[in-house]
């Protein structure tokens, strides 16, 4: 669907819509920096790094509230209806899920900040390894929610499944080693914890795949199965 | 249809399926209404139904032909000399535009309330009972009770009951457009046709009418034609948006104001018309 914001009969309410959508952006490529960032820190050992992730969340948090107070007095200014409805709302429902994703990364980051001998180490480049794939998935959703571009949003939508299989095979692996090692389970615990938000990373970025849908084609596609949204919404 | 449980997708505003009504569920049925002001088509092949017991309303840009649409109801439009109807509107499988039909009875079956309040003048009461007093119904016990009755469902009865004999022109406007709705109904009418009832009032006597709207459903059917879209979406169970003569959509409300379904409906409720 072609994004027409630019059409309404007032001036300033092209500005407002324009506004929070580009500020979504703004907030989707910080997330999106975060999460590099910690995956990176993680991969490197790069404490500093790592620090300056933690240090840098509250923009992230900021902005979220920032979107939604714009949101609000859009909702009580100009009463939006139809797409632009479904814009703010889709908006609204978006933030929540990039500041969520911002918060993962935080605790991704916090690995970075342990000691990992060498064996622990292969764990971790099975964790960078999904975290890619994660990274890929919040980069795909992004761009299809600057050209509210359903086809790829459903292409995200499929591509939680491929993470979803690497967080059990994953979390599988890294039980075997702590029943072989009981002394590894509070390092492990660490590990599985970040791997845990990788795979709620794909949950998030799956959601927001879903609010683009909603946005563009005007139904509610959560709680639906993949097969249902391909027939009869796509 | 996307099969979800429990269903709360596009949860309608009414409880019924505008395109399978029963007999019973209708109250008025437009059949390709072309109307004619001179040379000039100002409806367009127009066939809808008014559903019983339901708000409808209409909405569209100036001109659009709503209020037009709206006056053929109860053949306002009979006296513009140069217009010109083609087309049928039935009411109990009666064509209301059939020789055999009697405008005077027409018209107590369908009432109409206007833009501006337009009470007699005269006092309150006899405003209300005019419309009895036409059809020679003079019993003051009768009376009495019409005109308490009409003025509890108009709403209005708590700030008038003391001064019934007060002139009707000595009330707001937001009261005086009551007192004409209290006139309407006064006289029993199936339908009630609204056109435009509260672009003269201020804020708060809008929702009041408003209000008043909603509860008159109950016993009546109601058609408004609307200037505010808010205003629709927030009394109507029904929706019709016209364009240039044209019917372009008439839905479930609901439906409507968050998913319409044609491009036009689209450009005009967010805004981006002309």
């Amino acid at each position: 669907m072609e994004l027409n914001l630019n059409k309404h009969i007032s001036g300033q309410f092209n500005v407002e819509l324009e506004q929070i959508r580009n500020d979504v952006l703004k907030m989707g490529g910080l997330v999106e920096q975060q999460l590099t960032n910690a995956l990176n820190a993680v991969t490197e050992a790069d404490q500093e790094l790592a620090r300056h992730v933690l240090e840098t969340d509250f923009q992230v948090n900021k902005m979220e509230v920032q979107i939604d107070e714009a949101c609000t007095r859009i909702i009580a200014k100009r009463q939006p209806a139809a797409s632009d409805l479904r814009l703010v709302l889709a908006i609204i429902k978006t933030i929540t899920d990039l500041e969520r994703i911002g918060d993962e990364a935080e605790r991704i980051a916090k690995v970075a900040l342990e000691s990992f001998n060498k064996e622990q180490q292969e764990f971790l480049v099975s964790m960078d390894n999904m975290g890619r794939k994660a990274l890929v998935m919040l980069h795909d959703v992004l761009d299809a929610f600057a050209r509210m571009d359903v086809e790829s949003a459903f292409k995200v939508h499929t591509a939680d499944k491929v993470l979803d299989k690497e967080y059990e095979a994953i979390t599988r692996q890294l039980m075997t080693y702590m029943m072989e090692d009981p002394r590894s389970i509070p390092k492990v615990m660490d590990v599985i914890w970040s791997v845990r938000s990788l795979e709620r990373i794909g949950d998030r970025c799956q959601n927001i795949s879903e609010y683009i849908i909603y946005f563009v084609k005007g139904k509610d596609v959560r709680h639906t199965s993949q097969s249902d949204i391909k027939d009869n919404v796509l | 249809m996307i099969s979800v449980a429990p269903d709360m997708s596009n949860k309608s505003s009414s409880n019924i399926d505008i395109d399978n009504l029963t007999k019973e569920q209708i109250a008025l049925e437009i059949k390709n209404l072309n109307l004619f002001y001179g040379e000039k088509q100002a409806l367009e092949n127009i066939s809808m139904v008014i559903p019983k017991g339901q708000v409808t309303a209409f909405i569209g840009p100036s001109g659009c032909g709503k209020s037009t649409l709206l006056r053929c109801m109860n053949r306002m439009n009979d006296l513009v000399d140069t217009c010109n109807i083609k087309g049928e509107i039935l009411l109990h499988d009666q064509n209301i535009y059939d020789r055999s039909v009697d405008v005077a009875s027409l018209r107590r079956k369908v009432g109409m309330v206007f833009q501006r309040p337009n009470p007699f003048p005269k006092s309150i009461y006899e405003n209300v009972v005019y419309g009895l007093r036409l059809q020679g119904i003079n019993d003051r016990r009768e009376l009495d009770e019409v005109v308490e009755k009409s003025l509890t469902n108009a709403a209005l009865w708590n700030e008038v009951k003391d001064r019934l004999h007060d002139s009707a022109l000595g009330l707001s406007g937001g009261q005086q457009q009551r007192l004409v709705i209290a006139r309407a109904i006064a006289i029993e009418p199936e339908v009630l046709l609204l056109d435009e009832p509260t672009s003269a009032l201020d804020p708060i006597s809008t929702l009041t009418i408003e209000e008043l709207i909603t509860e008159l459903k109950d016993k009546y059917t109601v058609v408004i034609v609307t200037h505010n879209m808010q205003q629709a979406a927030r009394v109507s169970d029904q929706t019709a948006f016209m364009y240039m003569g044209q019917l372009i959509e008439h839905s479930d409300t609901n439906a409507l104001f968050t998913t319409p379904k044609m491009k036009k409906t689209e450009d005009y409720i967010t805004g981006r018309y002309g």
